[in-house]
C-alpha cells in the first residue's frame, strides 16, 4: 500500500468511525425522512406547484423530494450509515467494549476505593475473589510486571449487545435488498363476475362478489356512517391450475403460490349508453368505466372524465351525501376540452347529460369492484430475524450494564495490606457510582469482620 | 354519569391537584405537599386504568383505536413510569411536570370523545392489542426522559446565572442544591430513553407486521411510519452521543427534548393534520 494509499485509508477510518459522523449522518437521514413526512410523494409535478411557490416546487422536483425514499440521497445516505456501522463496529465497538485484561492507575480512574485491613496477601486475594464471586462476579486472576491482578467482570456477555445490534440492522438492510432485488408487488381492481391475471405469476382471479358493512352510527358531532368489514369472495387459480375458492379480506390476507393477495380498497364501475344524434356508440356504451377512468368523445376534442360515483345524492338539495351506501346513486363527471377543464357534473343514474355536437351520456349500470394489492417479498424472513436481532441487541445494550473492577491487594506491613480497586462501565461512571459505593462499604465490612 | 367518565374525571381532578401540590412542593421542598401529591398520582394512575378495563368491558371494543382511547393511555402510561422511576430512584420532585402534562394530555383526549365506535376493517386485529400500548408507552417512557431533561436544562442554566453572579449561598443556589446533581439527572434521562427505544422500536416492528397483514407491505413511507423513524432515529442518536463523554448532559438533554417534540409531532401532528393512512381521530 502506498503512502497516499495509507493515508487515505487513515482519514476514512477516522471519519467514518467517528461517532459524530455517524449521528451527523443520522441528523442528514432523519432531515430527509421529515421531508418525506411533510412533502406529499408521489404527487404528479404539477401538484407541487399549486401547493408550493414556483421555486419550492422546483427545487422539490430537481432534487427528488417527490419520491424521496427512492432517491439517490436517501439511498446514499443508508449506505454511508451501513459503512460507518461497519467502521465503527470493527474499529471502535469492538475494540472499546472488548478490552483485553490489563493493568491500570488505580487512582486516575474516577471510581476508584483504597482500604487498608489485617491479613496476609494470598489470604486476602483469595476473600476478595470469593466475595465477588459469590455476587456474580466473574474472576479473573492475571500477573503483569510481577504484579498479581484480579479482574472482576459482570455482564461481560454484554458487551456485545451493541454488536449483535448492528448485526441486526445490516440484516434488515439485506433482507430490504433482496426484496428490492427479486420482489414485486402491484395492484389491481376487478369487477364483479370479472377475471384479472397477475402479470409476474400469471394467477387467474375471479371476483365471484364483494360486499361491504357500512354502520351509520350518531356522533356528538353528527351521523358518521363507519365501515366495518369489506369482504372480497374469490376464486383463485395458482400455478397448480385448480380454481380453489378464498375470501379475502382486511388484515386477512390469502397466500397464492408465495404472493400475498391483499383487500385494499373497493369503488363502483360504470356502464354509459352513449349515443350521437341518438345513435349508440357501441364501442363506448360495451365498456365498464372504473373511478378515474376517461374517454374521448369521437370526432371532438372533448373528454369525459368518470371523476367518482356518488351512492347517495340527497333528493332535496340534489347533492351527494356523506352516507356511502348505495341509494339513490349518482356520478360525477369531467369534461375537458383540448387537455383544459371544462367543468364538472353531477349526473343521476338513467338521467342524460348533453356534450354537444350531438353527444348524449346517459350512466346506465354499476358494477362494483374490488381492489387487491399483491405483492410478493422474499425478504419478509430475513427482515423479521433482522428486527429480531436488532431488538434483541438494543435490550441487551440497555438494560445489562457490562463492569469491570480492577483489584490488587498489596502487602503494606507484616500481617496488614492494601486493597484497590477501580471500576469502569461500557456506558461511563456516573451510572454505576452507587453501586461501586456500595460493593466498597460491604467488601470493607466483611473484610474486617472476616478478621475480627 | 357512567361510571367510565366518572373515573376519567376522577383521574383529571386527582392529576390537577396532584401536579398543583407536586409544583409547589418542587419549588418549596415542603415534605407535606410531596405526601399529599403522591397519593393523588397512585389514584388518577389507577382510575385511568380502571376507567379503560371499564371501558373495554361494557363497550367490547379496543378502547385505544382512536385519540380519547390513546391520550388516556398516554397519560395513564407516563403517569406510571412516572411512579416507577420515583419509587425507584426518590424522584418525587418532578412529579408536578408529569402530572400536570399526563392532565393536560388527557383533557385534551377528552375533547376527542365522540362515543363509542366500531373500529374499521384496518383496525380490527389482535395487533391493535400489541401495537398500540407499545407505541403509546413509548411516548410515554419518552414523555418522562423529557421532563427529567427539562430539570437537567433548568438547574444547569440557573446553576450558571448563580455561578455567574456568585451568589452561591443565597436561596436559588440552596434550592439548586437540593435537587440531583447534573449527572444523575443525565443518567435518569438516559434510562427513560433506554425504556421508550426499545418500546418504540418493538412498536415499530410490530406495526410494520400489521401493516404487512392489513396493507400488503410492511413498509409504506406513510406519514405516521416515516415520523416514527424520525423520531426513532432522534433516539438512537441520542444512545450514540451519549457514549461520548463530551456530549453527554447538556447536549443530550437538547437532543431528548428535540425527541420529544418529534414524538408530540409524530403522535398527535400527523393523526390530525396530516392525512394518511393512520389518521385515526375518532
Amino acid at each position: 500500500m502506498t503512502a497516499t494509499a495509507r493515508a487515505f485509508y487513515g482519514d476514512f477510518v477516522r471519519t467514518f468511525g467517528n461517532v459524530l459522523f455517524a449521528v451527523s449522518l443520522f441528523v442528514v437521514w432523519g432531515l430527509l425522512t421529515l421531508v418525506g413526512v411533510v412533502v406529499d410523494q408521489g404527487q404528479d409535478p404539477s401538484s407541487y406547484f399549486q401547493s408550493y411557490a414556483a421555486p419550492i416546487a422546483r427545487a422539490i422536483l430537481r432534487l427528488n423530494f417527490d419520491n424521496i425514499y427512492h432517491s439517490p440521497w436517501y439511498v446514499g445516505i443508508i449506505g454511508l450509515i451501513l459503512l460507518s456501522l461497519a467502521v465503527c463496529t470493527f474499529k471502535r465497538v469492538i475494540p472499546a467494549r472488548l478490552p483485553p485484561l490489563h493493568p491500570v492507575s488505580v487512582e486516575k480512574i474516577p471510581l476508584h476505593a483504597t482500604f487498608d485491613v489485617d491479613g496476609e496477601v494470598g489470604d486476602v486475594r483469595r476473600r476478595v475473589a470469593e466475595f465477588f464471586a459469590a455476587r456474580g462476579w466473574q474472576m479473573r486472576e492475571r500477573c503483569f510486571g510481577g504484579i498479581e491482578w484480579s479482574f472482576a467482570d459482570k455482564h461481560n456477555w454484554a458487551r456485545r449487545g451493541v454488536l449483535i445490534a448492528h448485526t441486526g440492522f445490516v440484516i434488515v438492510a439485506a433482507g430490504t435488498t433482496l426484496y428490492w432485488a427479486r420482489g414485486f408487488s402491484g395492484d389491481m381492481a376487478v369487477l364483479r363476475g370479472a377475471t384479472a391475471q397477475v402479470a409476474q405469476t400469471h394467477a387467474l382471479i375471479r371476483l365471484d362478489d364483494f360486499a361491504y358493512k357500512i354502520a351509520p352510527i350518531m356522533t356528538k358531532s353528527g351521523m358518521v356512517y363507519q365501515p366495518i368489514d369489506y369482504v372480497s369472495h374469490v376464486i383463485v387459480t395458482g400455478k397448480d391450475g385448480t380454481p380453489k375458492a378464498m375470501t379475502v379480506r382486511v388484515n386477512h390476507p390469502i397466500d397464492v403460490d408465495d404472493t400475498l393477495y391483499y383487500q385494499a380498497s373497493y369503488g363502483f364501475g360504470m356502464r354509459f349508453a352513449v349515443s350521437r344524434f341518438g345513435r349508440p356508440d357501441r364501442a363506448l356504451s360495451s365498456r365498464t368505466f372504473l373511478e378515474g377512468d376517461s374517454f374521448d368523445l369521437p370526432g371532438t376534442s372533448r373528454t369525459v372524465i368518470y371523476e367518482r360515483f356518488a351512492p347517495t345524492v340527497d333528493k332535496q338539495s340534489g347533492m351527494p351525501t356523506a352516507d356511502p351506501r348505495v341509494n339513490n346513486p349518482a356520478v360525477v363527471l369531467d369534461v375537458a376540452q383540448g387537455g383544459s377543464p371544462l367543468g364538472a357534473a353531477l349526473v343521476p343514474l338513467a338521467s342524460s347529460i348533453d356534450f354537444g355536437d350531438g353527444w348524449r351520456l346517459v350512466p346506465q349500470q354499476y358494477v362494483i369492484y374490488s381492489g387487491f394489492q399483491y405483492r410478493h417479498d422474499p425478504g419478509v424472513p430475513l427482515v423479521g430475524i433482522g428486527a429480531f436481532v436488532l431488538l434483541a441487541g438494543l435490550i441487551v445494550s440497555f438494560y445489562f450494564l457490562p463492569a469491570r473492577l480492577y483489584l490488587r491487594v498489596d502487602p503494606l506491613t507484616a500481617g496488614r495490606v492494601r486493597i484497590g480497586a477501580a471500576a469502569t462501565t461500557v456506558k461511563g461512571y456516573d451510572v454505576f457510582e452507587s453501586e461501586f459505593e456500595r460493593l466498597m462499604v460491604t467488601l470493607r465490612g466483611e473484610m474486617q469482620h472476616a478478621v475480627g | 354519569m357512567p361510571l367510565d367518565e366518572a373515573l376519567i374525571a376522577t383521574a383529571l381532578g386527582a392529576y390537577t391537584l396532584g401536579a398543583l401540590a407536586l409544583l409547589l412542593y418542587f419549588f418549596s421542598r415542603t415534605s407535606w405537599l410531596r405526601d399529599v401529591g403522591i397519593p393523588l398520582a397512585i389514584i388518577g394512575c389507577v382510575a385511568q386504568f380502571v376507567q379503560l378495563i371499564v371501558r373495554y368491558e361494557t363497550t367490547h371494543v379496543w378502547p385505544l383505536l382512536n385519540l380519547y382511547g390513546s391520550l388516556s393511555l398516554f397519560a395513564a402510561m407516563s403517569v406510571a413510569i412516572y411512579i416507577g422511576f420515583a419509587f425507584r430512584y426518590r424522584l418525587w420532585f418532578a412529579g408536578g411536570f408529569v402530572l400536570a402534562l399526563a392532565a393536560i394530555f388527557l383533557a385534551y383526549g377528552v375533547t376527542w370523545y365522540e362515543g363509542t365506535m366500531p373500529p374499521v376493517p384496518s383496525l380490527q386485529s389482535y395487533w391493535a392489542k400489541i401495537h398500540v400500548p407499545i407505541v403509546v408507552s413509548s411516548y410515554a417512557a419518552f414523555l418522562v426522559a423529557f421532563v427529567f431533561s427539562c430539570i437537567y436544562l433548568l438547574k444547569f442554566y440557573a446553576q450558571r446565572g448563580v455561578t455567574q453572579t456568585g451568589d452561591s449561598s443565597g436561596p436559588v443556589a440552596r434550592w439548586l442544591a437540593a435537587l440531583p446533581s447534573l449527572p444523575q439527572l443525565d443518567v435518569i434521562v438516559y434510562r427513560a430513553v433506554a425504556i421508550g427505544l426499545p418500546l418504540i422500536s418493538i412498536g415499530i416492528i410490530t406495526g410494520a407486521m400489521w401493516a404487512k397483514e392489513a396493507w400488503g407491505a410492511y413498509w409504506q413511507w406513510d406519514p405516521k411510519e416515516t415520523a416514527a423513524l424520525f423520531s426513532w432515529i432522534i433516539y438512537l442518536a441520542y444512545m450514540h452521543l451519549h457514549t461520548r463523554h463530551a456530549w453527554r448532559g447538556l447536549r443530550t438533554s437538547w437532543v431528548s427534548v428535540i425527541g420529544f417534540v418529534s414524538i408530540i409531532f409524530c403522535y398527535l401532528g400527523v393523526n390530525i393534520w396530516i392525512s394518511g393512512l393512520h389518521s385515526y381521530k375518532v
